[in-house]
């Protein structure tokens, strides 16, 4: 009972205390937003580079990567990219709950049955249909394709957004660069950060797909290649590498448990050693099977810039909270008599600290939300100067969350130092 | 109420020691209203820091209303503070931008009293001082000897044993210090114990008792009956030695 009322009496204080000294307090509360909100905007972005994008079986999804190049220069490492064979040897094992088997490509894309001639520039995800269930894709209408081949595709929401307005589009024909592909499935807005599905080539932030098309109806239609590929022989196009030394599939699998991971790495193996014996490539038998935060971490998709940024911006934090308590030790000064005062009138030196502790956190919470403000505008500030960031520089509520307790617990230490210094005199001394 | 025992207090620097208290021993009463005298720097205020609990002292005993003060941590001298005294500062120490209500609420705060509890002891102590109708008020807006009144009104509210009155009348005007002295004897009529720092004669004439301190010791008492209150007051006056003696036997 009596600590709720002094909680009350102690924060009607440090009401009456802003009202004092507004100018102050104000520079206070400024000083320590500007360094948290520029924090936060930091952690935003590394906070996007590091999060987990499918937490729910991050460990459960595996990147394969094989060691099957067929001459005696070899990558230095098993190659990210694989032959058409390696992926349809991978697409056809029982033995992963789910697979993909993918390249990115690109067309311009119109609905068919509109006036305009108005053309998107839109990506493509050439997939093989276990992509939809391996990535959890989010279904707003319809369904994946149930096949490599077909004349069908899966749109996502912002295509369905440009071109349909949003609504149901499911039935409906696309043109892609002149063919016509009929929607199964539109996708709801899907944010992968990063993009794990294809986190190479300094991808790992871009937006998923607008188009997801079948892998075998999009070599046919001669879908160039978007990403990285490597060959030991010319080809003329997609359509011709089903029988040649092509790299440029990715493949993933899902894996629930040990076991399954042991049985396909025994698989992959296998089949590499198949090869080797049959002398299609003179490599040890090196095949890699890596998780989703295992890959990540292997592509380096943090920048170091930004992390550079961010430490810098935790020392400039640094330099805000000696500002504020350097403002705040000249406001508690000025407030002496008062501290004396109380304490020879019966409060302990507990109770001017609880009370100053309140009044600092109070400082705290408005400077906690003026920092998340502050933060959502060094964000944006950035995105205009280096518009790469803008899938990065998300503010979720993790970091909210944060970006409050930050200002709380700055706010505080700001006031500890003052808060000693004001409670260390005689009261007779603080009296005069 | 108040014993002092051969309290010394010494403020040192680098290269100076100087000892505010030297050997004091007091010891009063309950109902008693003591006036502390003597000229600047002898010690007064030192005296009333160290009575108040406002200030430590380096040697000696120290015991307020039955309770030994040595070694107490600062909650405990903090809740001494609180509960067994008052404090009339010189110039008022009300803080000016609460009102004469808050001002005066302040100590029970600290108390843990209810809402109602401490409303009804700042409307009865404001009626003591006669200022019950100005509970709103800023000090800014009262006059002097209403705002030592408000003071004392503070002091008040917490009923405390000891009243410690610092030159109380020494920032007011003949007429507002008359009014404030007759308050802290009507208080003391009631039972109040108080012990008074006062640079006036008049009023160290009108206690019942007056101490003087030199050069922090207690160095000479008078006791008199009150000036205008007691007939044929002539103030009786005791031999310095037989004083001193009945002092430190009581002490």
């Amino acid at each position: 009972m009596r600590s709720n009322s002094m909680f009350a009496y102690n924060l009607s204080l440090a009401l009456k205390s802003f009202k004092q000294a507004p100018s102050l307090y104000f520079l206070v509360i400024l000083t320590l937003s500007i360094g948290v909100g520029l924090l936060c905007a930091n952690l935003a972005l590394v906070n996007s580079m590091t999060s987990d994008p499918i937490p729910e079986k991050s460990g459960q999804l595996f990147h394969v990567s094989m060691n099957t190049w067929p001459n005696d220069q070899p990558q230095a490492e098993p190659f990210h990219i694989l032959r058409y064979r390696e992926a349809m040897k991978i697409s056809s094992s029982d033995i992963p709950k789910n697979s993909a088997v993918f390249y990115a490509s690109g067309v311009y894309a119109r609905d068919s049955a509109s006036t305009s001639l108005k053309r998107f520039d839109s990506s493509v995800r050439a997939t093989t249909p276990g992509f939809f269930a391996l990535t959890n894709a989010p279904f707003a209408y319809g369904s994946g394709f149930a096949k490599s081949s077909g004349m069908e595709v899966v749109i996502g929401n912002e295509l369905n957004q440009k071109i349909f307005a949003g609504e149901n589009s499911v039935g409906k024909v696309l043109e892609l660069d002149g063919e016509l592909l009929t929607i199964v499935g539109v996708l709801k807005p899907w944010h992968l950060r990063p993009l794990f599905y294809h986190a190479t080539e300094g991808r790992a932030f871009n937006l998923t797909d607008d188009i997801y098309a079948p892998l075998e109806t999009s070599i046919d239609l001669g879908w160039s290649i978007h990403a990285r590929s490597s060959s030991t022989v010319s080809y003329q196009g997609v359509k011709f590498t089903r029988d040649r030394n092509v790299f440029y599939l990715q493949a993933w699998v899902e894996l629930e448990n040990s076991a399954q991971q042991q049985a396909f790495q025994y698989y992959l193996d296998n089949y590499s050693q198949s090869l080797k014996d049959a002398g299609e490539h003179p490599l040890a038998i090196l095949n890699e099977l890596r998780d989703v935060n295992a890959w990540l971490l292997e592509q380096n998709i943090v920048d170091q810039n930004v992390l550079a940024f961010t430490f810098a911006s935790v020392l400039f934090l640094c330099v805000c909270v000696f500002n504020a308590s350097s403002l705040l030790l000249s406001r508690f000064h000025s407030a002496k008599f008062e501290v004396g005062l109380r304490r020879a009138i019966g409060a302990s030196n507990k109770d001017m600290l609880v009370q100053g502790i309140t009044e600092s956190a109070l400082l705290g919470i408005v400077a906690g939300l003026l920092s998340l403000l502050l933060s959502w505008f060094f964000l944006k500030l950035s995105i205009k100067f280096l518009p790469d960031l803008e899938n990065l520089a998300v503010l979720d509520p993790k970091l909210l969350m944060l970006g409050m307790a930050l200002a709380l617990v700055t706010a505080i230490a700001s006031a500890l130092y003052p808060l000693y210094r004001a409670n260390r005199y005689t009261i007779s001394a603080e009296l005069k | 109420m108040l014993k002092m025992n051969n309290i010394s207090r010494i403020y040192q620097n680098d290269t100076i020691q100087t000892h505010a208290l030297r050997d004091f021993s007091l010891n009063v009463k309950a109902g008693e209203f003591v006036a502390v005298t003597g000229p600047s720097g002898s010690g007064k205020s030192t005296f009333l820091n160290v009575a108040g609990l406002l200030d430590h002292f380096d040697g000696g005993q120290y015991e307020l209303d039955g309770v030994s003060v040595q070694g107490l941590k600062d909650d405990e001298l903090s809740r001494l503070r609180n509960e067994k005294l008052g404090f009339i500062f010189q110039n008022y120490n009300l803080i000016p931008d609460y009102s004469i209500f808050d001002n005066v609420d302040m100590p029970l705060r600290y108390r843990g009293f209810s809402a109602r509890e401490r409303k009804r002891r700042v409307e009865e102590a404001l009626e003591k001082v006669g200022l019950a109708s100005r509970l709103k008020y800023l000090p800014s807006q009262l006059s002097g000897g209403q705002q030592q009144r408000v003071a004392i009104a503070r002091a008040l509210a917490g009923e405390p044993k000891i009243l410690l009155a610092d030159e109380p009348t020494g920032n007011l005007d003949s007429l507002m210090a008359r009014q404030v002295m007759e308050i802290l004897h009507d208080l003391n009529k009631d039972g109040a114990t108080i012990i008074m720092v006062t640079h006036d004669p008049d009023q160290a004439r009108e206690v019942s008792r007056n101490v003087q301190v030199i050069d922090g010791q207690l160095a000479d008492f008078k006791i008199y009956a009150p000036l205008d209150r007691t007939a044929g007051n002539t103030g009786k006056s005791v031999s310095i030695s037989a004083a001193v003696e009945e002092e430190m036997a009581d002490a």
